[in-house]
């Protein structure tokens, strides 16, 4: 049976499940849940994601949430098909995996996140932009990046010398914030060729505007 | 060599680290960086942590930080002794252990990082707490615990019927959430049971209050 990818074409963490599936070339079925309407906070939702959130996957019956726990899942029972290595095996190189995705997690999401609550999801619901947080979002996304100018200027991709998930995670919210002006990436030589190198892959340019 | 954590005795992610050598009874030394002198912002440190945080970890020369990553590096690299099950190894278990852990840093990590910058950052930097937004914090968290509610009404622990890593690092930012009489975890009964016996596991209690 193929896999159900629940939650929306334009929302950013389904479009990350959405790029996982096209690196391991794994087809997929997106089943629409109406974030518009608020269909992800109404009780047959809750009952397979219990924070009212998307996207979640049932594979065969096996249900699973959290964008970057179904990557994971997939990467590993997909091992063998597709990009390799998207989750090292060695011990010493999987340790920089986890250390690459917790950066991504703790340092760049909630910054990057921060930025487009304040300029896009906020304004959608009808609420203000708070110049004051926006601008502290933006002031330490700059010095998290500065941080990886650092680290990337010594290898290719954030956990060493190939593309793994770690990378892949920052592209959705990245992405937006590129859009909306904030030249973060661009201005730092090596953030600036890790994410033209992430941006340009093939599996990205196929679901950055829609899973 | 004995394991070095470079490390605070009372930062949140530090203890996060020592509870894991504790579970898997690893012996550890904290090379103490003095926070609040700035010591983790200067060079020395920084040339190792890039984004000027602790704890980092020098496993014989092997340098790592983020906590949860150091975590999980000694829960595979210690895997037959001490706590077993931390990190599943059977697919689907390992997945959900996964959707867990995703869940306490997506979830529960900024409400703790946003309240411990509104009542103990901001002061230590002569600013003052934005008192609204502890609320909407706090708020969100009581929002978020109806989440876990859910979950662990069926459930032991939050991948399943084994504790695991995902249920250890709420720890830190929980205690501290306690400390500030802020009682979100206590409201839902599913939620204070989890909550009670993690908080009474030894390897906790010898790292809650500091770390040394």
């Amino acid at each position: 049976m193929v896999l159900k990818l629940y939650g929306l074409t334009t929302s950013t963490k389904t479009r990350s499940v959405a790029q996982i599936c096209k690196e391991k070339e794994i087809p997929y079925e997106l089943i629409t849940v109406d974030l518009r309407a608020g269909e992800q906070k109404l009780p047959p939702h809750l009952a397979i994601q219990p924070f009212g959130q998307v996207p979640v996957i049932d594979d065969d019956g096996f249900i699973l949430y959290e964008s970057r726990a179904i990557g994971r899942y997939l990467a590993t029972k997909y091992a063998n098909q597709g990009t390799p290595n998207l989750i090292p095996t060695n011990p010493k190189e999987l340790a920089f995996f986890e250390q690459a995705a917790s950066i991504e997690l703790s340092n760049f999401e909630p910054h990057a996140y921060g930025v487009c609550f304040e300029k896009v999801f906020k304004l959608r619901r009808g609420l203000q932009t708070d110049e004051a947080a926006l601008a502290k979002h933006l002031e330490t996304l700059n010095a998290k990046l500065d941080a990886y100018e650092v680290i990337l200027s010594k290898q290719k991709y954030l956990a060493g010398d190939y593309v793994t998930l770690a990378d892949l995670y920052h592209l959705p919210f990245g992405m937006m914030v590129e859009g909306l002006g904030y030249d973060v990436f661009q201005r730092r030589p090596n953030v600036a060729r890790w994410w033209n190198d992430i941006s340009n892959r093939p599996s990205w340019s196929a679901v950055k505007n829609g899973a | 060599m004995v394991l070095k954590i470079h490390g605070f005795p009372i930062s949140i992610c530090t203890k996060r680290v020592a509870l894991i050598c504790r579970e898997k009874n690893i012996p550890y030394e904290l090379v103490t960086v003095n926070m609040l002198e700035g010591a983790h912002k200067g060079e020395a440190h920084t040339k190792v942590q890039h984004f000027g945080q602790v704890p980092f970890i020098e496993d014989d020369g092997f340098v790592l930080y983020e906590s949860r990553a150091i975590s999980r590096y000694l829960t595979k690299k210690y895997a037959s002794q001490g706590t077993q099950g931390l990190i599943p190894t059977e697919p689907k278990a390992e997945a959900l252990f996964e959707q867990a852990a995703s869940i306490e840093l997506t979830n529960f990590d900024p409400i703790g990082n946003g309240i411990a910058d509104e009542n103990i950052f901001k002061g230590l930097r002569g600013e003052q707490p934005d008192t609204k937004r502890v609320s909407q914090l706090v708020a969100l968290l009581e929002e978020k615990v109806k989440g876990y509610e859910a979950i662990l009404s069926k459930q032991p622990y939050l991948a399943g019927d084994h504790i695991t890593l995902a249920d250890l690092f709420h720890l830190p930012f929980g205690y501290m959430f306690s400390q500030m009489g802020i009682d979100a975890l206590e409201k839902q009964p599913s939620v204070a049971r989890w909550w009670k016996e993690i908080s009474e596991r030894e390897s906790w209690l010898a790292v809650k209050d500091g770390v040394a």
